[in-house]
This record gives structure tokens, C-alpha cells and sequence, in this order.
């Protein structure tokens, strides 16, 4: 998920803080047994949310992905262990995925990468460009819906020849595509004078 | 603004053998340049080489004082390019993001990135998109925003090819109408001759070559002839 502009609290606190907090508390809770003590964490979690002013219509599909997943999870440790156990386990998950929205939503995108990059600084050693590392994540994120929008026109166009369900009628314009958009973009970034050697964030 | 004139000399540009460009010779000094011509004549070969995206096989291309070959990177900093498909353009998945990649690459500060962002947002109507997902745009709102992240490093001259190609008639005026605003020079690759009618000067390329260089009028009639000939 990706935040726009968020001015609350939250935000003001610097991304490594955040993150490290994030971190800490994710690993604290694992030595948490008490469904009692984690259902508190959890209201303090969704208060922190609430708090967060963070834009709920963002929240909508990835709190109802997480409700399938965690019932699954739930289901089938209730089966193999023990029910309490399975309360614990969902509990713990939720309360991790609840604290890493406050976070994610109230972190610029800019502000993640610039955290990236000063994490992964260290590959410099190893001659990997962190610069770089950091503007593909964001080009990866970026072109992920371009993409998908290609997969569909192409599935479309595929349809109405008749082809609809051979892979290879779609994957080969999917491929063909999807590099002549990395061409353009090569080229783009080039016109926009991107220097991976003196690129700062 | 003082624009600096753009100079091809002997340019010839060869792809796999085959020439794209031969031999042109051009001065460019104009504020409003067109260039016409039909698929594969060698018009975005043309735009692309004054800002040193593609290279010529033989000539140089100057900008000013600067040759493509030896100074790319600062004649990049001076002409802005935006391109046919903004959605391949647009690099960064929020639009301010967008707008500040460009000025990163000048390694200009934060706080002045923040400012010009606003500013160039508000100049083109368009700061509402300012926190939007890059992918959420409308093909009209992307050719926008493309424009913006072009116009936010302040280039001199700003190439643009086939700018409205993917835009339907309502944002194909409203594009028509910013950048006959622009105080930058604008040289526009095109297949809408309309744009081109209040242009200073219109190239007319065919097969490689200036196969007309004059009025924008007679340029779109030479251009009409040779199409249906």
C-alpha cells in the first residue's frame, strides 16, 4: 500500500523510528502467550489506526484479504493444536498486520526508499547500488498495475480472436509488451537525466 | 528567455544499415517548431537526437554551444523530452514523487524539489493530482502530469512526440492550450496538423529527409500533396 499525503502524528515520526518499533514490537509479541493480554495490544493497535487518520478506503481490501487468510490459519491450528493456541496465533498476526498499516500508511513512499537506502547503504561493499536497488523497487511497484492493464487488453484482444484460453496466445504479446514498455522507460529515464552513479535521494 | 539554437550539421543516422536520416542540415532558433511526416519518415529519429537519445552515425547536433555526443547529460538538463505514451513516462508510483524524480537527478534540495513540485502542479492546473497513484490517471491526466515533471526541471526547449496521439478532443485542447502558453521553446512531432497552425516553423520529413522547412500553411499543404500523390 502506498500513502498519500498523511499528516498525522504518525507521520511526523521519522520512518526508521517507526520501522524499528515496528520490528521490535513484532518479535515482542511472540513472547506473549496471553490471549487476554494480546487482545488489549490489539484495541490499542486498531486505536493507533484510528488515530493515524489514515484513509479507511485504502484499508477496505487488504483488512477482508487478511480476514480470509487469518481464518484459514485459525481453522486449521484449531484442528492441529489446540483452539487457544489458534486464538493466540490469529491474535498475534493480526495485531503485526494492524501496527505494519499505521505504519505503511502514515510513511511517504519517498521516505521508505530513502530508509531502504540507508539499510541496504552496506551493499555498497559488495558493489551493488543501493540507489539503484531502490528506484527498481519503486519502478517494480509502479508498473505492477501497468502491467496488469496490459495482461487484460492483451487477454481481451485474445478473446475476440477465438484464443482466449492458450497461454502462449497471451503470455507472447504479454512479453513483447511488457519490453518495449521497459524500452520507453529506459529511454524516459534517460531523457530525464537519471545518473544511477550520482543518484541521491 | 533567451533560447539557444539548435544546430544539425551533416546528421545522418543509421539503423541496421539503413538510414533513418540523411544528411540534414537544420538551424533551429524558432519558439514554436512542428515536425510532420509520414510513419517510419524519420521524425522521432529527428526529435530525439537534440537531446542526445539517440546519437548520430555521422554530423553533430548542437544545442547552443554543446554537442549531443560530448555534453548529453547537461543538454538533457535544457531540453525536456515528453513522449507519445506518458504511462511508460510517468517512473514513480505517486505523481509528486514523479514530479520530484526529475529534479533529484539535478540534485536540487528537498525543500526546493517541495517547492517547485506545488508550483509547476499549480501552473497547470493539476494540483489536486498531487497525491494520486500514478496508475489511477486518466490518459489525460498521465500527458499532464508528464508535462509537469518535464516542465518542473525548467528546461529551455521541450521536444514532444506525438503529444497527442493517446488524448481524446476535450484533454487534446487543454493540452494544445498549455503548451501554447509555455514560454519555452516547444517543437512539436505530430500527426494533428491543427496544433501546428499558430507555429512559427514546419518541417516536413519524408524518406529521411527536410523534404519541406517553411510556414506551417504551406508546410501542411506540401505535406497533404505528398500524402495523396
Amino acid at each position: 500500500m502506498i500513502a498519500s499525503k498523511n499528516r498525522s502524528y504518525l507521520a511526523r515520526i521519522r520512518p526508521g523510528w517507526k520501522f524499528g518499533a515496528l520490528l521490535v514490537l513484532s518479535i515482542g509479541l511472540y513472547l506473549i502467550n496471553s490471549w487476554l493480554i494480546l487482545l488489549s495490544i490489539i484495541i490499542l493497535s486498531v486505536v493507533l489506526l484510528l488515530t493515524a487518520r489514515v484513509d479507511f478506503k485504502q484499508l477496505r481490501m487488504p483488512l477482508l484479504s487478511l480476514a480470509m487468510i487469518l481464518s484459514v490459519v485459525f481453522i486449521l491450528l484449531g484442528l492441529q493444536t489446540d483452539w487457544t493456541n489458534a486464538v493466540v496465533s490469529v491474535l498475534r498476526l493480526l495485531t503485526m498486520c494492524l501496527l505494519a498499516y499505521s505504519v505503511s500508511l502514515t510513511t511517504s513512499f519517498d521516505a521508505m526508499l530513502e530508509l531502504f537506502q540507508q539499510v541496504a547503504s552496506p551493499l555498497r561493499f559488495i558493489g551493488a547500488n543501493p540507489a539503484q536497488i531502490a528506484l527498481g523497487l519503486s519502478m517494480t511497484i509502479r508498473f505492477i498495475p501497468e502491467l496488469k492493464k496490459v495482461y487484460l487488453e492483451v487477454r481481451e484482444a485474445q478473446h475476440a480472436r477465438g484464443l482466449g484460453n492458450n497461454p502462449l496466445a497471451v503470455s507472447v504479446p504479454l512479453v513483447i509488451r511488457s519490453l518495449k514498455i521497459a524500452d520507453e522507460t529506459a529511454e524516459a529515464l534517460d531523457a530525464r537525466g537519471y545518473d544511477s552513479a550520482s543518484y541521491q535521494r | 528567455m533567451e533560447l539557444p539554437p539548435i544546430l544539425f550539421e551533416n546528421v545522418t543516422v543509421k539503423f541496421e544499415d539503413r538510414d533513418v536520416l540523411k544528411d540534414v542540415c537544420l538551424t533551429l532558433s524558432e519558439q514554436r517548431i512542428g515536425i510532420i511526416g509520414a510513419n517510419g519518415a524519420g521524425k522521432s529519429t529527428l526529435s530525439r537526437l537534440i537531446n542526445g537519445l539517440v546519437l548520430p552515425t555521422h554530423g553533430t547536433v548542437h544545442v547552443g554551444n554543446l554537442n549531443t555526443h560530448k555534453h548529453a547529460k547537461q543538454i538533457r538538463r535544457d531540453v525536456g523530452f515528453v513522449f507519445q505514451n506518458p504511462a511508460n513516462q510517468i517512473i514513480m508510483p505517486l505523481v509528486s514523487e514523479d514530479i520530484a524524480f526529475g529534479l533529484k537527478n539535478l540534485q536540487i534540495s528537498k525543500v526546493e524539489r517541495q517547492t517547485r513540485v506545488q508550483e509547476t502542479l499549480a501552473e497547470l492546473n493539476i494540483s489536486h493530482l498531487s497525491d494520486r497513484e500514478s496508475h489511477t490517471l486518466s490518459g489525460g491526466e498521465q500527458q499532464m502530469v508528464a508535462l509537469a515533471s518535464v516542465l518542473a526541471m525548467q528546461p529551455r526547449t521541450i521536444v514532444f512526440d506525438e503529444p497527442t496521439t493517446m488524448l481524446d478532443l476535450r484533454n487534446r485542447l487543454a493540452f494544445q492550450e498549455e503548451v501554447a502558453k509555455l514560454a519555452q521553446r516547444a517543437i512539436v512531432v505530430t500527426h494533428d496538423l491543427e496544433i501546428l497552425e499558430d507555429f512559427d516553423r514546419v518541417l516536413v520529413v519524408t524518406d529521411g529527409a527536410i523534404a519541406f522547412d517553411g510556414h506551417p500553411m504551406e508546410a501542411i499543404a506540401h505535406y497533404r500533396q505528398w500524402s495523396h500523390a
